[in-house]
C-alpha cells in the first residue's frame, strides 16, 4: 500500500532511505485519508491564519514538539544536519524526499515549529558558534525548543534593514532595547532570533547584528496583536533593557544583514519543495 | 424624458451652494456624533445605533424626513440631497437605521399610492419616532423578488386589506430595532407589501452575526402574523422596483463616500510613512494604486449622483442609472477599501486601525440590495440588451 511513496525515490540509496521512512511513519501514524477536493464535502475552514485560543495554540505546539522528538529518535529529526551535532549529514534531496513521503501521513500540524526549523536553525548553522549549534539548533531539531523570528519592526517593514532596536555593549554582553512586531508564535517560543542595531555610525546594512534572545529573559514582553478578523495570530514583542551574554551573538558584530538574508533564503527553498 | 434630454433642456448636474452647505453641516454633525470611538462602541451593541443621535438627526437636521413631503412633516427635499447625506454617512460609517428606515422603508411607502398608509406612518418616520425597515430577502439572499416564499393570505371577513403572513425573512436591515416591518410577500395578484407591527404575535426576531458590525441585520420569522396591505406590485417595473432603485442609488452614494474616505486615508498615510528613507507615496507602485483609486472614486461619485439626479428629474433612465451606479460603486468601494489596506501594509490589517471597518462595510454593501452581477443583469434587461 506504500508503493506510490517508495516510487518517489529515484536511486538505490534513496529507495533504501524511503523504505526506512515509510516503515517509521507507518508504524507511528495512519496514512492520510485522500483529500481530493469535491464540492460540498469536507471542512469549510479556509482561514489562512488559524484563530485559536492560547490553550489550543499551546496544545498544537506540544503536539508538534512531540512529533519532532519522534522524528529525531528515528533519525529523521535533522536529515541534513551536521553529524557531529546529531544530524544525518545527508544532501538536501533526502530532506525533500522525506517531506514528500511524510505529507501522505496524518502527522500533526508542524507550523508551530516552522520558524525555528526554517529560519533560526539555518541562521545558526551558517553563522552560529558551536555552543549555539549544540544548545539551540539541536534543541530545536530535537523538538525541545521552539524558536521565533524577531525581525520586523513598526518602522522596518519592507525596509527590514531599517530596524531600530538597539544593542549596546555592557561588561559581559549586550543590553537590547526596542520593539518587534508581527511576530508569530512568540507566546509559546523559548527563543527569538533578533536582528538589532549595534552601530549607528555605519551604513544601515552594516550596523546590524543577530542575537538569540531567550524569551523568558527579564525585559521581554509579548503582547497579542489583534487582526481585522478578530483573532490574534501575531504579537508585538517589547524588549526593554534585555541583557544577553556575548555567546548569544550569531555571527560577527555587523554581520546581521548577511545572517538574516541567508536565514530567510532557506524557508523559501523549503516551501518550494513542499509536496502539497 | 431621458437624462440626456433633460441635460440638453438646460438641466445641470452640478452641486449648488445649498448642496455644499448641506454637506458641510452633515459632515460637522457626524464628526461630532459619529467619531470612530462611537462607531466601535455601537458595533458591539445589538441595537447598533444611538437613540440620542437618531433624535438629533431628526429634530436638528430633519434628515429622516428628507424624502417625505412637507404635508407629512418632511422636507420635500430632492433625492440628490438625500444622497449627499448618505455620502457623508458612508464616510463616517454612521451606525444608524437610516438606510433601512429613512431610505428603503420610506421610499417603499411613498412608491405606493396609499394615502391611509402615508398618513399613518410618514409623519412618525419624518420626526424619527418610528423606525421601519423593508423585509424582503429570504434565505437565498435574492433581491429579485421572483423566488420569495413568504405568503400572505387574506383574512376572510376582513375589509380587503387585512392579511395573515407566514414565512422567514433573512438579512433584514436593522430588523431588531425596527418597530414597523414592511414585509414583501406573495399574494394571488402579485407581490404585496404589508405593514407588520414588529411586536405582533407570531413575529420572532433574532440578530444575525454580520461581517460588517456597523450595519445590523436580523432574521425575522412570521407565523400567521396580521399585516395590512400597503399595495400590490404585479410588474417588474412597478412601485416596489422603483423603491429598490432609490435604495440602490442612495447606497451607491454611501459607497462613493466610503470609497473617497479610504482614498484620503491611503494618500495621507503614503505621505507620512517612510521606508528606505523616503515616503512610500514617492514610489510608483503606490502612486499607481492611489491614481486607480482616485479614478474609481470620481467615477463612483459621478455614477451615484447621475442616478439621483435622474430620479429627481423623473427621467425614464432612473432605473438604468441606479443599477449602473450600484454595480459600479460596489466594486469600486470594495477595491478602494482593499487597496487602502495594501497601502497601509501591516497596520492596515489590524483590528485597532479603521481600514478594516471600511473594508467590511464595502464587502457587505456590495451584496446589499443586489450584487454587481444582479444589477448588471437588471441594467441589461432595462436597456433591452
Amino acid at each position: 500500500m506504500y508503493d506510490d511513496l517508495a516510487a518517489l525515490a529515484s536511486t538505490t540509496d534513496e529507495r533504501q532511505f524511503a523504505e526506512r521512512a515509510i516503515e517509521f511513519l507507518s508504524r507511528n501514524v495512519e496514512r492520510r485519508v485522500d483529500q481530493t477536493t469535491s464540492w460540498g464535502t469536507g471542512p469549510e475552514d479556509l482561514a489562512l491564519f488559524h484563530e485559536t485560543t492560547d490553550e489550543e495554540e499551546r496544545a498544537d505546539a506540544d503536539a508538534a514538539k512531540a512529533w519532532q522528538r519522534c522524528r529525531w529518535e528515528a533519525g529523521f529529526g535533522w536529515i541534513t544536519g551536521p553529524p557531529e551535532h546529531g544530524g544525518g549529514g545527508m544532501p538536501q534531496r533526502y530532506d525533500s524526499l522525506y517531506r514528500l513521503i511524510e505529507v501522505a501521513f496524518d502527522v500533526p500540524d508542524m507550523s508551530p515549529l516552522r520558524l525555528g526549523l526554517g529560519t533560526v536553525v539555518p541562521a545558526l548553522v551558517t553563522s552560529g558558534s558551536t555552543y549555539l549549534l549544540d544548545r539551540y539548533a539541536v534543541g530545536i531539531q530535537r523538538g525541545d525548543i521552539i524558536g521565533c523570528q524577531l525581525f520586523s519592526e513598526p518602522e522596518a517593514g519592507s525596509d527590514l534593514a531599517g530596524v531600530r532596536t538597539k544593542a549596546t555593549r555592557i561588561e559581559d554582553g549586550w543590553r537590547i532595547t526596542g520593539q518587534k512586531v508581527w511576530t508569530s508564535n512568540a507566546t509559546f517560543s523559548d527563543i527569538g532570533l533578533a536582528l538589532v542595531r549595534t552601530d549607528l555610525d555605519v551604513s544601515k546594512h552594516r550596523g546590524l547584528t543577530m542575537f538569540v534572545i531567550p524569551m523568558d529573559a527579564p525585559g521581554v514582553e509579548v503582547r497579542p496583536l489583534r487582526q481585522m478578523t478578530g483573532g490574534a495570530s501575531f504579537t508585538e514583542v517589547f524588549l526593554s533593557d534585555v541583557q544577553v551574554s556575548d555567546d548569544l551573538r550569531v555571527g560577527d558584530v555587523g554581520s546581521g544583514w548577511r545572517v538574516a538574508t541567508s536565514a530567510l533564503s532557506k524557508p523559501m527553498r523549503r516551501s518550494l519543495t513542499r509536496a502539497s | 424624458m431621458t437624462a440626456t434630454q433633460a441635460l440638453s433642456a438646460g438641466g445641470t448636474l452640478a452641486f449648488t451652494e445649498e448642496h455644499e452647505e448641506l454637506r458641510s453641516v452633515v459632515r460637522r454633525f457626524l464628526a461630532d456624533r459619529s467619531p470612530e470611538t462611537e462607531v466601535r462602541r455601537l458595533m458591539e451593541t445589538i441595537e447598533g445605533y444611538d437613540p440620542v443621535t437618531w433624535t438629533m438627526m431628526a429634530e436638528r437636521l430633519g434628515l429622516q424626513g428628507l424624502l417625505i413631503p412637507a404635508e407629512y412633516g418632511g422636507a420635500s427635499a430632492g433625492f440628490v440631497e438625500l444622497q449627499i447625506v448618505c455620502d457623508e454617512m458612508g464616510r463616517a460609517l454612521l451606525c444608524a437605521p437610516f438606510l433601512a428606515s429613512a431610505v428603503l422603508a420610506t421610499s417603499t411607502l411613498l412608491a405606493f399610492d396609499n394615502p391611509r398608509a402615508h398618513e399613518t406612518y410618514l409623519p412618525r418616520l419624518a420626526d424619527g419616532s418610528l423606525i421601519a425597515t423593508l423585509a424582503m430577502t429570504e434565505a437565498a439572499g435574492s433581491w429579485s423578488g421572483t423566488d420569495l416564499t413568504t405568503c400572505a393570505v387574506a383574512v376572510v371577513d376582513g375589509d380587503g386589506d387585512r392579511f395573515e403572513l407566514t414565512g422567514d425573512k433573512v438579512f433584514v436591515l436593522d430588523g431588531m430595532v425596527a418597530q414597523l416591518l414592511l414585509v414583501v410577500a406573495r399574494t394571488d395578484s402579485g407581490l404585496g407589501v404589508f405593514a407588520v407591527d414588529a411586536d405582533a404575535p407570531g413575529v420572532a426576531r433574532e440578530p444575525m452575526s454580520t461581517l460588517d458590525a456597523t450595519r445590523k441585520q436580523a432574521r425575522v420569522s412570521l407565523q400567521n402574523v396580521p399585516g395590512t396591505l400597503i399595495g400590490v406590485d404585479d410588474t417588474s417595473s412597478g412601485p416596489l422596483s422603483a423603491a429598490l432603485d432609490r435604495g440602490a442609488a442612495a447606497l451607491a452614494a454611501e459607497q462613493a463616500g466610503g470609497a473617497r474616505r479610504t482614498l484620503e486615508m491611503a494618500v495621507e498615510y503614503a505621505k507620512v510613512r517612510e521606508q528606505f528613507g523616503r515616503p512610500i507615496g514617492s514610489y510608483q507602485a503606490i502612486k499607481h494604486k492611489c491614481a486607480d483609486m482616485l479614478l474609481e472614486v470620481e467615477s463612483s461619485t459621478s455614477a451615484a449622483y447621475a442616478a439621483g439626479w435622474a430620479i429627481d428629474e423623473h427621467s425614464s433612465e432612473a432605473g438604468v442609472l441606479a443599477s449602473l451606479a450600484k454595480a459600479y460603486c460596489s466594486e469600486a468601494y470594495y477595491h478602494c477599501a482593499a487597496e487602502n489596506i495594501q497601502i497601509h501594509g501591516g497596520i492596515g490589517f489590524t483590528w485597532e486601525y479603521p481600514a478594516q471597518l471600511y473594508f467590511k462595510r464595502a464587502r457587505s454593501s456590495e451584496a446589499l440590495l443586489g450584487s454587481p452581477r444582479h444589477h448588471r443583469e437588471l441594467l441589461a434587461q432595462r436597456l433591452g440588451i
